[in-house]
């Protein structure tokens, strides 16, 4: 199906677009802490907290690269059943939709894992000992 | 001078420690995959405190910490799990595993440091 091509032209276009900013950012952050490390400049609670976010963006861009290659997949297998035999369709339709429902709500689970305490404002402490 | 290591797959992650640390009376090693921690450990490294993140490609942090709680020389050594998990599910978890302490990312730098010279008891 033509419409289903440009759809997974144009996720493979987001994907591409997120790994770059995963490289960029870490090839930024890594530079930037080298030249606190050799200045040896001491970093404060607000500057530390900046330089973690990269790698919860990181964390939260793999994840939402992780849908987008289990979405691609179940476009491909939706396109090779419709392609084997049209009167699927009705059916390979349904299962693309629950397969793409379960990759969103993977998607949003990740989200919330993964911004640690950035989204979880009832966190007044970072430290819990056992 | 006590020996701390940090386990997490995030290069950048582990610079953000390195910052903190870099100025503690401690020795630290980074590793970017538990697995070559273990296997350091398993011959003959033995460290006095050990920080790791959960959420890692091959082995997790808790497969690690069940690793390392099978080395005689860890068995006992604390362990803190620096992570964005919140989930209280998982601290028990790690808790059952013998995890010394939770500690959720973004970090405070005066936490962490508070935390290391907790548990190694070293002087305020």
């Amino acid at each position: 199906m033509i419409i289903l091509n440009a759809v997974d032209e144009l996720l493979q276009h987001i994907k591409e677009v997120q790994e770059d900013v995963i490289e960029l950012s870490t090839d930024s952050l890594l530079k930037m802490s080298s030249f606190i490390e050799k200045n040896s400049i001491e970093i404060d609670e607000e500057l530390s907290t900046a330089l973690q976010y990269q790698d919860i963006i990181t964390q939260q861009l793999n994840a939402s690269i992780e849908a987008i290659n289990s979405m691609k997949g179940s476009l491909d297998r939706f396109n090779h059943a419709y392609a084997s035999d049209e009167n699927l369709a009705n059916e390979s339709m349904q299962k693309l939709q629950e397969k793409l429902s379960i990759t969103l709500k993977e998607a949003k689970d990740k989200k919330s894992r993964f911004s640690g305490k950035t989204a979880d404002d009832d966190l007044s402490e970072t430290i819990e000992f056992f | 001078m006590p020996l701390v290591i940090f386990v997490d797959d995030s290069e950048t992650a582990l610079a953000s420690t390195r910052m903190v640390t870099n100025s503690m009376p401690i020795e630290v090693k980074q590793y970017t995959q538990a697995q070559d921690a273990l296997a350091e450990i398993k011959a003959g490294m033995t460290p006095d405190l050990i920080i790791t993140d959960l959420n890692m490609p091959v082995m997790n942090g808790f497969e690690f910490l069940k690793g390392l709680r099978e080395v005689p020389s860890t068995k006992r050594t604390p362990c803190l799990m620096l992570t964005t998990e919140t989930k209280a599910e998982l601290k028990q978890q790690g808790k059952a595993l013998g995890l010394t302490g939770w500690i959720v990312k973004p970090f405070n730098p005066a936490q962490l440091k508070q935390a290391i010279t907790r548990v190694l008891r070293l002087p305020a």
